[in-house]
C-alpha cells in the first residue's frame, strides 16, 4: 500500500531485516566503522561521497547499467518492472541480481520502486554515458532538434556520434589553421556545451536522441571469451623454462652487483649507465637489465648498502637465497613480484616532465599494484588447470567487472607480460606454480615447480678448446670457484664457461697456484683434462709474479755500498725504518722529509732527490691560492613574452575589470578560517536563486584573490561555479573561502555572517 | 623431466652432447634450422640465427618441426618465450614473394597486406617498388630485383623468390660417370639446389664440390661462368669438366690475369672481375658477354664485395654457390642469403668422413724454445716486427728437419708467410719452393711433380692456401702464418684432407715458438682447430724424438710398399 512505503532512506532501512542490514554491512564494511549509532546516523554515513564511491566502484557493467536506468528515470522512483522493460537486452534473472545486489549496498532504495538516494546521483557523473541536461548545462537547444542534427556535415555528426558512446566529454582541438574546427561549429551552433577552457560536454538530448532505441547503451552482458587451453602439463614445462630463465638471470645479475655495484642516484634508482653496463655483461637488452633490477630488488634480494649508503649491492639474503634449491628461489622471486608495490614495466618511459624514469626509481612505486596484480591473476584462478584467457580477453572481462576502475587496469597488460616472463602465467594459462602463488604463495609456488626444474650438477665437461660447460644448473661453490677462473660465455640451461690467459691470470692473482687449478679441473672435470688447458694454466703461471709491484714512500741510494751498509748497521737511524732493497738502495716507509731529518741528525750529509733524479737544492715555491675563473658574463636581455602569454594576461586584466565592475562599494571583508553556517547558507541561498556571489578565495598555492562567481552546486565540501573571470566552471573548497558576498546586496555579507 | 642430448641457452645457441645416445637423431634434427658453431670433443654448439630459421624456411621446414625438435630432445624446459620468438621469426619469411604476373611481368605479392603496408613505407624500400596494381600486389622493375630481395631481408621481411629463370643460352652437357659415378650427397645436393632454382650448397672440404658443379651444370645444359679464387683453381676446375663431363678443352675459357677467353663454359677469378682502373672496373661486362643459364660460385664465403653488387644484377640467371662454410669473417651471411640465395644442401659432416671421403687429421703444435740471443732480440723489437721475429726464428730448422724426418715416406708440405724464411728452408731442405713470383707454368710443373712423387717435399707460402688439389699431401708443416687467421687454418688443414688412397692419416704441424706471439697467434688457431673437432696435441721439440729413437711415437707412419 503507498501509504506504507516508507518516504526516505532511513525509513527504508528501518523496514530491512536483520540480515539485509548485516549483508548491507558486510559488503559496505566502511559504514560499519565506528558503529553508525542508530538507523539515521548509518543513513548519513551511507551517503559519504567516499563510502558511495567506494561501493559504486565494486559494481559490475551490468549493475551499473541497471543503476542508471533508475539514475535516469525522469522522476524518483522506479517500479522494478519498468527496469525490465528499460534494458530488453538484459536477461530477467541477470537485471534481477543486479537490482539486489543494489538494493542490498542501499545504492536504491525501496521494495516496488527503486530511489536513488541523492548522494548517488552525484557520484555518478555521467550515468550510462550520457551528459548533464541542456538546462543544467546552460545551453539552450534549437526547437527542432532532430532537424537540426539532421542538417549537420559528416564531420559534425561524427564528433557527436563519439560523445554519444561511453563518455559524454571531450577535448576541444587546438585550432589549426583559420577554419572553426567541427566540435566548434558545434559550440556555436549550441549542439555543444563548453565545461572549461579545453573541454566540452554533449547535452543529454542530444546524446538520446543519437542513441535512439538504445538509450541506455548497448546490453552490458558478462564477455564470456573462448577459454585458451593447453596441455597442462606442456604449460608447466614452459613455466619451468622461464623459472630457469629468470633465476639464473636475477643470480647472473647479482653476481655482476657483487663484483661492482651500480650507484644510488640522489633520486633514487640505478642510473642508465648502470643499466647499460649491466644490459652489457648479462647480454641482454637494457630494457631487460631492468626488468631483471626490479625483479631482484622486488623479492628482497638487492638494496642500498656500502659504506656510505650510496650503492645498490645484494642483500644477505642473497647468500641465503642461492644456496636454496631451484623451486625454492624461484618461489623467492615470484612471491617477491607479485607482492611487489613497484610496476617495472614503466622502467625507462617518460614522466610528466619528459624524464626518462630509471630502474628502481621511488617514481614507479604504486600502492594499488599488489592488488590489482592478484585480482587480474586471480581471475584466471577460476578456470581449472590447462585453461586460460587471452591477455585481451582477460583485460576485457576485468574491465567489465569494475569499470568504475577501468583506469587502474592500465598496467595489467604489462603485469601480465611480467608473468609470462617469470613462470607464473604461460600464454594466458595459470602453471602450476602461478597457482601454487596465488593460493598458497611462495612456498606453494615452490611446491608447484618442484620436480620441473633440473637438480643442480657439480661438475662440468672440459673441452680441447678450453670451454667448461657445465650441463645444468651449478651448485653454489663449484658456480663461485669457476667464476673466479673462467669467463661466462653462454648461460641457460647450461653454462659455459672459457678459460683464457687473462681468466687463469685472474685466479692466479686471488691466491690461486698453478696446482690448485690443475686439482680443480680435475676433480670438476668430468672429461680428461684436455692437454691444452694444463698447458695454458702452466704457461701463464710460469709468467705470474716475475715482476714485483710494491709502494714505498722514499729511498736512499748512493754509489757507495759501504756507506750503505753503514747507514743500515748504524743505531742512530733505526728511527728511519730503513731497508736494503737491492745493493745502492734503501727503501723506507717513512716520507722523505722525516728520513732526511733523521739521517742529519745522525751526522750524515744526505741530498733530496727530486723524482727525476736531480738533485733539490732550492726551497720548494710559496704557496699561493688558485684564482678565480672568469665566468660568463650574466646575460642581460630577458625572456621574450610570448603571444600566448600576452593573450593571457589580457583576458585577466578584462575579467578583472568586469569583477570591479560588479564589485560592492565596500571592499570584502577578509575573515580567515571562517566558513561557518553563515557562509555555507550564504551559498546556498545564491544557488537556489541563481544570484552570483562575490567569492575571496585562497588557492593550493595561497595566493588570495576576489572574484564573482555563479555558484551551481555546493557538496562534499566543494562549490561549484562558473567563474566570470576565468570564463570556465570552477571548483572551490569551501574551507578555502575566506569571504562571500551576494553580488546584488549593497554591503557584503561577509563569511562570519 | 626429459633426459635429451640438447641444452637450449638463453642466447639461443644450443648445446648438443655428443656422447649421448640419441645426439645423432638429434643433429638430424636440429641441423635444418641451427648452424653448427663449434663441434670441440664432448658438447657442440649450434646457434639458432633468423638466417638459418629462413634457410629452414626455404628448404620447407615450418615452425611446428623447428619448436617440436626443441622440446623434444631439451634436456631441460625450454622458455616459452624462445618458442614464440623462433615461430614468429619463422613466419616472417614467405609474406612477401616474387612472382611473375602474366601482364604486369615482376611483382612483389604478400598474403599479408598489413606486410606490403609496412614495407610501402619503408624508405628503404620503397624506391624500388614501382605502381600497386591490387591491394596485395606491387610492380617490381626486374633490375631491381636483387636489391630488393636484400633491403627487403635487412628490413626483417625475406622475399621468397618465386619469379624463375631465363634458360640461357643453350649448350650441351653432359657427365661422363665411366669409372666412377656421382656420390648419393651429391646427388642430393644437385637436387636440392635443382629444385630450389638457386641457392648453395655447403660441402666440408674435399667432398667434391667441383662435381657438384659439374653436375649442375650438366642439368642446365646451357652456358655457364664460373666464378673462382685464383687460377690455380680454376686451371683445377678445367682438368676437372674436361675429365668428369662431356665438355672438351676448345669448349672451356680461362678469363684471368694472363687470359681473357669467352667459351660456352668460362671460368673467372674474382680477382680479374675485381680490377679497377681508373676507379671503374673493367671487366663487367663479362657478365652480358654470354646469354649465360648459369653462374657458379666457389667458395661463397669468400665472394668479394663488388661482385655481390654485380650479382644483384642477376637476379635472372640461376646461380649456384658452393661453400664449406656459410660463416663469413665480414659478417655478410644475409647478402649471400638474398643474392645467391638460401641454403639449399648441407650435408652431415661426419658421415661424410666416416663413408671415407675426407681424411682424418691429427693436428700437432711443436713448442721450440728460442736461445738466448733471439730472446733478447725479440724483446727489444719494435711491436710490428715482434710476430716476424718469433715466426721466423731460425731455432726453428732443426726441429721442422725433425718432423719431417718422422714421415720419410709421405708427401709432405712446408707452409709459411715469410718469403726469406721459406727459401731458407727451401735451401736447408733442398725442396723447391713455390711462392707468389712463380710463374703459373713453373707451379703446375712442381705440382704435377709431386702428384707423381717425383718430389717429396715441396715448401709453399700463402698462395697455396687455396683451391689447389694436391690429394697426395699427407704431411703440412705450418711455420709461419698471417696473424692466427682462422680462415687459413681452416684452408691450410684443407689440403692434406684430400682422401688418401689408403686412407692413412694425415699429419698437420705447426711449429711455434714459445712465450712469444707466435704461441699466441698459435693459441687463436688451435681454439679454431679444437671448434672444428679435431684432436690436437702439443709437444715441446725436445720431446720430438724421430722414428726409431728412444721416446720415439709409435704412430709414425710404416713405409709405404
Amino acid at each position: 500500500m503507498p501509504a506504507d512505503r516508507p518516504a526516505t532512506l532511513a525509513a527504508w532501512l528501518r523496514t530491512r531485516s536483520d540480515a539485509q542490514l548485516a549483508a548491507l554491512l558486510a559488503a559496505r564494511p566502511d559504514v560499519a566503522r565506528p558503529a553508525p549509532s542508530d538507523v539515521v546516523a548509518l543513513a548519513s554515513r551511507l551517503a559519504v561521497p567516499v563510502s558511495v564511491d567506494r561501493a559504486l566502484d565494486d559494481l559490475d557493467a551490468a549493475t551499473l547499467q541497471v543503476l542508471d536506468v533508475v539514475l535516469l528515470a525522469p522522476t524518483d522512483g522506479v517500479p522494478a518492472e519498468d527496469v525490465h522493460a528499460a534494458l530488453p537486452g538484459l536477461p530477467a534473472d541477470v537485471v534481477d541480481a543486479a537490482v539486489e545486489r543494489l538494493t542490498v549496498r542501499a545504492l536504491l532504495w525501496g521494495e516496488d520502486v527503486l530511489h536513488a538516494p541523492d548522494q548517488v546521483r552525484r557520484a555518478v557523473r555521467h550515468p550510462a554515458g550520457l551528459g548533464r541536461r541542456a538546462v543544467d548545462l546552460r545551453v539552450t537547444l534549437p526547437a527542432d532538434l532532430p532537424a537540426a542534427v539532421g542538417a549537420l556535415d559528416p564531420a559534425e555528426r561524427e564528433v557527436l556520434e563519439r560523445l554519444a558512446g561511453d563518455r559524454p566529454v571531450g577535448h576541444l582541438p587546438e585550432t589549426g589553421g583559420p577554419g572553426a574546427s567541427p566540435a566548434r561549429r558545434l559550440l556555436q551552433a549550441g549542439l555543444l556545451a563548453r565545461i572549461d577552457a579545453l573541454n566540452v560536454e554533449l547535452p543529454r538530448e542530444i546524446g538520446l536522441l543519437l542513441r535512439g532505441g538504445l538509450p541506455y547503451g548497448p546490453p552490458r552482458l558478462r564477455p564470456e571469451p573462448a577459454a585458451v587451453e593447453r596441455d597442462a602439463a606442456v604449460v608447466d614445462r614452459q613455466a619451468a623454462g622461464a623459472a630457469l630463465e629468470v633465476v639464473g638471470r636475477v643470480g647472473e645479475l647479482l653476481a655482476v652487483l657483487e663484483e661492482e655495484p651500480a650507484g644510488l642516484l640522489r633520486s633514487g634508482g640505478v642510473a642508465v649507465r648502470d643499466r647499460k653496463r649491466l644490459a652489457k655483461a648479462l647480454t641482454v637488452s637494457e630494457a631487460d637489465a631492468g626488468w631483471l633490477l626490479e625483479l631482484a630488488f622486488a623479492a628482497g634480494l638487492l638494496d642500498v648498502g656500502g659504506p656510505h649508503r650510496d650503492e645498490w649491492l645484494p642483500t644477505r639474503g642473497y647468500d641465503l637465497w642461492r644456496e636454496q634449491p631451484l623451486p625454492d628461489r624461484w618461489g623467492a622471486l615470484a612471491a617477491g613480484w607479485l607482492e611487489s608495490t613497484r610496476l617495472p614495466s614503466l622502467v625507462g618511459s617518460r614522466d610528466m616532465a619528459g624524464k626518462a624514469v630509471n630502474a628502481l626509481s621511488p617514481d614507479l612505486v604504486r600502492h594499488t599494484a599488489p592488488a590489482i596484480r592478484r585480482s587480474a591473476l586471480a581471475a584466471l584462478l577460476d578456470s581449472p588447470p590447462g585453461r586460460g584467457l587471452a591477455p585481451d580477453d582477460l583485460v576485457a572481462l576485468l574491465r567489465w567487472r569494475t569499470p568504475r576502475r577501468a583506469d587502474r587496469l592500465a598496467p595489467v597488460p604489462d603485469m601480465l607480460a611480467e608473468a609470462g616472463r617469470i613462470g607464473v602465467l604461460v600464454g594466458g594459462v595459470l602453471s602450476s606454480g602461478g597457482r601454487g602463488l596465488l593460493t598458497r604463495g611462495e612456498e606453494g609456488a615452490a611446491d608447484g615447480m618442484q620436480g620441473l626444474l633440473p637438480e643442480p650438477v657439480d661438475h662440468v665437461l672440459a673441452q680441447p678448446d678450453l670451454t667448461l660447460v657445465a650441463p645444468g644448473p651449478l651448485v653454489a661453490e663449484l658456480a663461485d670457484t669457476l667464476a673466479v677462473v673462467a669467463d661466462v660465455e653462454s648461460s641457460g640451461g647450461a653454462t659455459v664457461f672459457r678459460v683464457s690467459e687473462s681468466s687463469v691470470r685472474r685466479a692466479l692473482d686471488a691466491g690461486w697456484s698453478a696446482t690448485d687449478l690443475h686439482d680443480l679441473f680435475t676433480r670438476a672435470s668430468r672429461t680428461p683434462v684436455p692437454q691444452a688447458l694444463d698447458y695454458l694454466v702452466d704457461d701463464v703461471a710460469r709468467q705470474h709474479g716475475r715482476l714485483r709491484v710494491g709502494a714505498i714512500e722514499c729511498y736512499v741510494r748512493s754509489d757507495d755500498h759501504g756507506l750503505l751498509s753503514q747507514v743500515l748497521g748504524d743505531r742512530r737511524t733505526a728511527a728511519a725504518e730503513l731497508r736494503r732493497l737491492a745493493p745502492g738502495v734503501l727503501v723506507s716507509g717513512l716520507g722523505a722529509d722525516e728520513v732526511l731529518t733523521v739521517l742529519r741528525q745522525a751526522g750524515y750529509a744526505p741530498a733530496g732527490e727530486s723524482p727525476g733524479g736531480a738533485v733539490l737544492t732550492r726551497p720548494p715555491a710559496r704557496p699561493r691560492a688558485a684564482g678565480r675563473r672568469p665566468g660568463p658574463p650574466p646575460s642581460a636581455a630577458g625572456r621574450p613574452l610570448t603571444e600566448a602569454e600576452a593573450e593571457a594576461t589580457v583576458r585577466e586584466i578584462r575579467a578583472g575589470d568586469a569583477a570591479l565592475a560588479a564589485r560592492p562599494a565596500t571592499p570584502v571583508r577578509q575573515v580567515p578560517g571562517v566558513t561557518t553556517a553563515g557562509t555555507l547558507e550564504l551559498l546556498s541561498r545564491a544557488i537556489r536563486e541563481g544570484i552570483p556571489v562575490w567569492l575571496g578565495y585562497v588557492d593550493a598555492q595561497g595566493s588570495g584573490s576576489q572574484r564573482v562567481v555563479q555558484p551551481v552546486s555546493l557538496a562534499g565540501g566543494f562549490l561549484q561555479g562558473w567563474d566570470e573571470r576565468r570564463h570556465e566552471n570552477r571548483t572551490f573548497a569551501v574551507h578555502r573561502i575566506t569571504s562571500v558576498a551576494l553580488v546584488d546586496e549593497e554591503a557584503p555579507a561577509a563569511g562570519n555572517g | 623431466m626429459n633426459d635429451g642430448p640438447l641444452i637450449v641457452q638463453s642466447d639461443k645457441t644450443l648445446l648438443l652432447e655428443v656422447d649421448h645416445p640419441a645426439a645423432r637423431e638429434c643433429r638430424a634434427a636440429i641441423a635444418p634450422f641451427a648452424e653448427l658453431e663449434r663441434s670441440p670433443e664432448h658438447v657442440h654448439t649450434y646457434r639458432v640465427t633468423p638466417l638459418a630459421l629462413w634457410n629452414a624456411r626455404a628448404a620447407g621446414h615450418d615452425a611446428e618441426q623447428v619448436v617440436d625438435a626443441l622440446v623434444r630432445y631439451s634436456r631441460y624446459p625450454v622458455p616459452h618465450a624462445l618458442l614464440v620468438d623462433v615461430a614468429d621469426t619463422m613466419d616472417r619469411f614467405g609474406r612477401l614473394t616474387l612472382v611473375n604476373h602474366p601482364v604486369h611481368g615482376l611483382t612483389l605479392a604478400t598474403t599479408d597486406r598489413a606486410v606490403l603496408e609496412e614495407i610501402i613505407r619503408s624508405k628503404r624500400v620503397a624506391p624500388m617498388l614501382g605502381a600497386r596494381i591490387d591491394p596485395d600486389t606491387v610492380v617490381v622493375h626486374p633490375s631491381e630485383r636483387g636489391r630488393l630481395k636484400q633491403a627487403l631481408l635487412k628490413v626483417g621481411w625475406p622475399a621468397e623468390d618465386l619469379a624463375g629463370y631465363v634458360d640461357g643460352q643453350a649448350h650441351p652437357i653432359e657427365l661422363d660417370q665411366a669409372g666412377w659415378h656421382l656420390r648419393d650427397y651429391q646427388q642430393e645436393a644437385v637436387e636440392g639446389f635443382w629444385a630450389g632454382g638457386s641457392g648453395v650448397v655447403v660441402l666440408p672440404c674435399g667432398a667434391g664440390k667441383t662435381l657438384v658443379g659439374a653436375a649442375a651444370m650438366a642439368q642446365a645444359k646451357a652456358t655457364t661462368l664460373i666464378l673462382v679464387t685464383n687460377t690455380v683453381s680454376g686451371r683445377q676446375w678445367k682438368r676437372e669438366l674436361i675429365a668428369r663431363t662431356s665438355l672438351t678443352e676448345e669448349e672451356i675459357g680461362e678469363y684471368s690475369g694472363e687470359r681473357k677467353e669467352i667459351r660456352p663454359v668460362t671460368i673467372a677469378t674474382y680477382q680479374v672481375m675485381t680490377t679497377r682502373r681508373k676507379g671503374e672496373y673493367r671487366h663487367l661486362d663479362l657478365f652480358d658477354a654470354q646469354d649465360w643459364g648459369l653462374i657458379v660460385y666457389d667458395e661463397v664465403h669468400l665472394l668479394p664485395a663488388p661482385i655481390f653488387r654485380l650479382t644483384a644484377d642477376l637476379q635472372s640467371r640461376r646461380r649456384l654457390g658452393l661453400t664449406a662454410t656459410l660463416v663469413r669473417e665480414d659478417g655478410r651471411e644475409d647478402d649471400v642469403f638474398s643474392l645467391i640465395g638460401p641454403k639449399r644442401y648441407d650435408a652431415p659432416w661426419k658421415d661424410i668422413e666416416s663413408q671415407g671421403y675426407i681424411a682424418p687429421a691429427e693436428c700437432i703444435e711443436v713448442r721450440v724454445g728460442l736461445d738466448d740471443e733471439e730472446r733478447m732480440t725479440y724483446a727489444v723489437a719494435e711491436p710490428e716486427e715482434r710476430y716476424r721475429i718469433a715466426a721466423t726464428a731460425t731455432s726453428k730448422l732443426p726441429v721442422i728437419r725433425r718432423v719431417l724426418d718422422r714421415h720419410p715416406d709421405e708427401q709432405k708440405l712446408v707452409i709459411g708467410a715469410y718469403l726469406d724464411q721459406l727459401d731458407e728452408l727451401g735451401r736447408a731442405l733442398d725442396a723447391p719452393v713455390i711462392q707468389g713470383s712463380t710463374t703459373n707454368k713453373e707451379r703446375e710443373r712442381l705440382f704435377q711433380a709431386f702428384r707423381t712423387g717425383e718430389i717429396k717435399t715441396l715448401v709453399v707460402s700463402k698462395v697455396a692456401n687455396f683451391s689447389i688439389d694436391l690429394p697426395e699431401a699427407a704431411v703440412a708443416v705450418q711455420v709461419s702464418g698471417t696473424f692466427g687467421s682462422r680462415q687459413e687454418e681452416a684452408q691450410r688443414l684443407g689440403r692434406v684432407l684430400r682422401p688418401k688412397a689408403d686412407g692413412r692419416q694425415a699429419h698437420f704441424y705447426t711449429v711455434v715458438s714459445r712465450d712469444t706471439l707466435d704461441a699466441e697467434y698459435a693459441a687463436h688457431r688451435q681454439r679454431f682447430l679444437a671448434e672444428q673437432g679435431y684432436a690436437y696435441t702439443i709437444v715441446d721439440a725436445a720431446d720430438l724424438a724421430g722414428p726409431g729413437e728412444v721416446n720415439g711415437p709409435d704412430w709414425v707412419d710404416e713405409p709405404a710398399d
